[in-house]
Parts: C-alpha cells; structure tokens; sequence
C-alpha cells in the first residue's frame, strides 16, 4: 500500500510507501525536497501538514524550536505518513536527487581498524553501489532504533560495495551495535545515497578539505573522486585532518596510494591537545584544522573549493574562517549540518 | 595621529518602512540590506539569509525575530543572532542612525 502526497500550490505529487518516511519518499520520486542531515537535526526539511495524518517519529528533534512546534511546523524527514496528505513546503532544485535513494538490503562483510576508535565497515548489497562521492548513507541496524546517517568512503562500484568508517560514540547506541555486536555476515538495510556536500567536479578551482574525527570517510570519498577524475586532473588538493590528539590522527596512508600524492595532493594534519600524546613525541602542527588551513594556504581562500566534514565546534569554526573573515562564496563551501 | 572617516548612507524615509515590516534597500559597497520598523525602532541588517539564497525582507516577522522565507529559520533583528533552525551563522547587522525622517546607516571608510 502507498499514500499519494500532494505539494500545496504545485502539480507535484509522490507515492509514499506504508511505512517509509516522507522526505525519502520524495526524494526517491526524484523531487527536490529540501533537507541536509535527514535524522531530525538541522532544521531544513521543515513543513506544515495541510490535511491527512503522519506519525512523529523522533517528538525532540531539536531541528525544530518552540515557535515552529507552536506552529504546527514539522520534520519531512521524521513524518510517516498515515494516510493521503497534503503538505506545505518550498522545492529545492540543489536537492533533487542526481541519483535517487532506495532502501537495501547489505551484508557486513569485513571491518578494519582505521584508528583507536574509528573503524573501517565494508557492507556488500545486492546491486551497484551508486553514489557520489562525500554522499551519506541511512543504516538501519538490528536492535537499534531510527536511523543512523554514516558517509562513503568509497566511490561508487559495481560490485555493491559501502564503505563506512565510523567512529566510535561512547554509549552511542549506533556505534554500540556496530562495534560490539555486529559480525561478518550479519545484515542491515542501507539507505541511500543522501547529502549534498558531494564532489563538484565543474568547478575550476583547487580543492580544500578540512577534516576531523568521522568526518574523515566523505572527505577521502572526496579526495578519490577527485584523483580519478580526469575533469579534474589540472586541480590540486589540499587535504587537512585534525585531531584531539597524536593518535587521533589518520587519513594520510589512504591518500598515500592515490595517484598524484606528492605532487598536487598534500596532506596537512594538527592535534589540538599534544600533551596526551600517547604514542610517541608530536612533532607535527598544534591548534585547530581551521586555523592550520589559514596557516597553509597560499592563495586567497576565495579561489579554492571547500568540502567540510567533522564535529559540530570544528564545522562552525571553520565555517566562520571562510565565510566571514576570508568572504568565500558560501556557494564553495560544502558540507552537511548535521547540528 | 589617525583620523577614522565615517560615511552616513541614506537608506530610505522612515515612512517607506511600515510598522513590523521590512524593506530591502540597495546601496553601493554594500550588500543588499533590509531595514526593520519594529513599532518605531529601526534596525538594519543585511537581507540575505546566512543560510541560504533567501532574502529576509520576505520573510515574516514574530516579534523581534525574522523568519526566512525559504527553511523558516529565524534571527534576532536587534542582534543578529540565529534563533532558529536552519540558521547558525549570524547575521550581519549595522549600526542605525536617524537623521531627520532618514533612517542611515554609518561605516567607515
């Protein structure tokens, strides 16, 4: 059974299987229904229900303040439609979907260790893997309740593939499930692709990713994008990742093997507190990635193109750097808010 | 000794801005600003959304709050400040300055 969703002042209208969730169902029919996060944090996929029934998924979202629950303004992407509805909201073409998301089923297949606390899980589906490169993925893991958003590592490949390299959360319960319970052969649902802080290769511009914690997954998806790109073979990457500590700090051995390391692909790390130092003496950058980023670059920032993933702190930091200090077009400047 | 010259922009006439609405104004150097008439007190920010491609001066305003027309994110007129979601980049506000029936604006040069 499906429930048929009409767009209040447009001819649009979309099928919304029983049960899926009403932003993906839109975006599934290829419509550009506003969003970023799609777990009920940023705000952007809010609408006003104009006539028939969803249920709430997720009643805190903090994406929604008091006024807008005053107004009767919800999520899109924590709605399920209950029955035929009407909803009020604004189309986005910047998020129509260039592939449209679908629900699978995947087997994990192996896992690997990245860092301490970040590893690396490699899901197999029954069908080509497509996506773009620094899109995110919904999983939908056994025992665990809503969804989680994880981003590829990979690039997009025929043999079904999902690369995600997650970082532990301490009493996360995503995290919990994937690092203490899930083993080879265990299945999930993935659902995806999503995001739109994915690779513009049109862009003649030298590209910057600044990358911390898990936000290191979209950013190498980037990077090898980017490497394999023929479009983009006259560009040059700069490729940051920063981190609390020494042993925190990753990403470099994957770039290692791209063509082209060395030449016109660099990688620039900075620990914020060396003095935990574990492993050894720090004899690299100290301070924040936004700040080393400021530090390396020798052109004015408004000729590169950025992609931004990592914890909410080193996101807003960075996002002030670029956009107020140095004026960077916000239309260079990508990355998903999930905050 | 460093002198610091200010220029005064006239952006419009106070009556060209109704009470609890906006107008957006253009003036050169500048980006487009949106004048606010919260029941007589003017503020002045610029009108476009820190979030996305929205011009506030289409938005709806609450109170001393602004909601963007495109996600209904909102700020503060009087700040600036983000107070709602989308939105978490401030938004740049100036300093207001009222000649006569003119509501100005001053910056340095």
């Amino acid at each position: 059974m499906s429930f048929s969703i009409a767009i209040d002042g447009t001819d649009e209208t979309f099928d919304c299987r029983d049960g899926d969730i009403l932003l993906r169902a839109g975006l599934r029919a290829g419509l550009g229904l506003p969003y970023e996060c799609n777990v009920g944090a940023c705000g952007t996929c809010k609408f006003e229900l104009l006539a028939g029934e969803v249920e709430t998924l997720r009643g805190d979202a903090p994406g929604l303040s008091e006024r807008d629950r005053t107004k009767g303004r919800m999520l899109a992407c924590q709605a399920r439609p209950r029955s035929g509805c009407t909803v009020k909201l604004r189309l986005d073409d910047a998020c129509r979907p260039a592939s449209r998301p679908e629900a699978i089923p995947a087997v994990l297949r192996e896992v690997s260790a990245v860092t301490h606390d970040i590893q690396e899980f490699c899901f197999v589906g029954p069908r080509p893997a497509v996506f773009l490169p620094g899109q995110y993925a919904l999983l939908q893991l056994p025992g665990v309740d809503g969804a989680r958003a994880y981003s590829m590592a990979n690039l997009a490949n025929a043999s079904g593939e999902w690369r995600f390299q997650i970082r532990r959360v301490p009493r996360g319960a995503g995290t919990t499930a994937l690092f203490e319970h899930m083993k080879p052969g265990d299945s999930v649902v993935i659902d995806g692709p999503y995001g739109l802080a994915y690779l513009r290769p049109d862009a003649q511009r030298d590209i910057v990713c600044i990358a911390g914690g898990s936000g290191l997954a979209p950013m190498l998806s980037i990077a090898r994008g980017m490497a394999g790109n023929t479009a983009m073979s006259s560009a040059r990457l700069h490729f940051f990742y920063g981190g609390r500590t020494p042993r925190d700090i990753c990403g470099e051995s994957m770039l290692r093997e791209l063509p082209g390391f060395g030449e016109r692909i660099a990688f620039h790390a900075t620990v914020s507190s060396p003095e935990f130092g574990q492993t050894g003496m720090w004899h690299g950058h100290t301070g924040f990635v936004h700040e080393l980023v400021e530090q390396t670059l020798d052109k004015m920032l408004a000729q590169y193109e950025f992609y931004l993933a990592g914890p909410p702190p080193m996101i807003e930091a960075a996002q002030k750097m670029l956009l107020g200090a140095h004026a960077v077009p916000a239309a260079q400047v990508h990355f998903d808010r999930y905050f | 000794m460093t002198t610091t010259e200010h220029v005064i922009h006239f952006l419009c006439r106070k009556d060209e801005v109704p009470d609890n609405e906006a107008k957006r104004v253009l003036i050169a150097d500048h980006p487009p600003l949106a004048v606010f008439n919260l029941s007589g007190a003017y503020y002045v920010t610029d009108d476009k959304c820190t979030h996305g491609e929205a011009s506030l001066c289409e938005g709806e305003i609450d109170g001393v709050l602004v909601e963007c027309p495109f996600h209904q994110g909102a700020f503060d007129i009087r700040t600036g400040k983000p107070a709602g979601a989308p939105c978490s980049m401030p938004l740049k506000t100036y300093e207001v300055i009222m000649e006569g029936d003119g509501v100005c604006i001053r910056s340095g040069k």
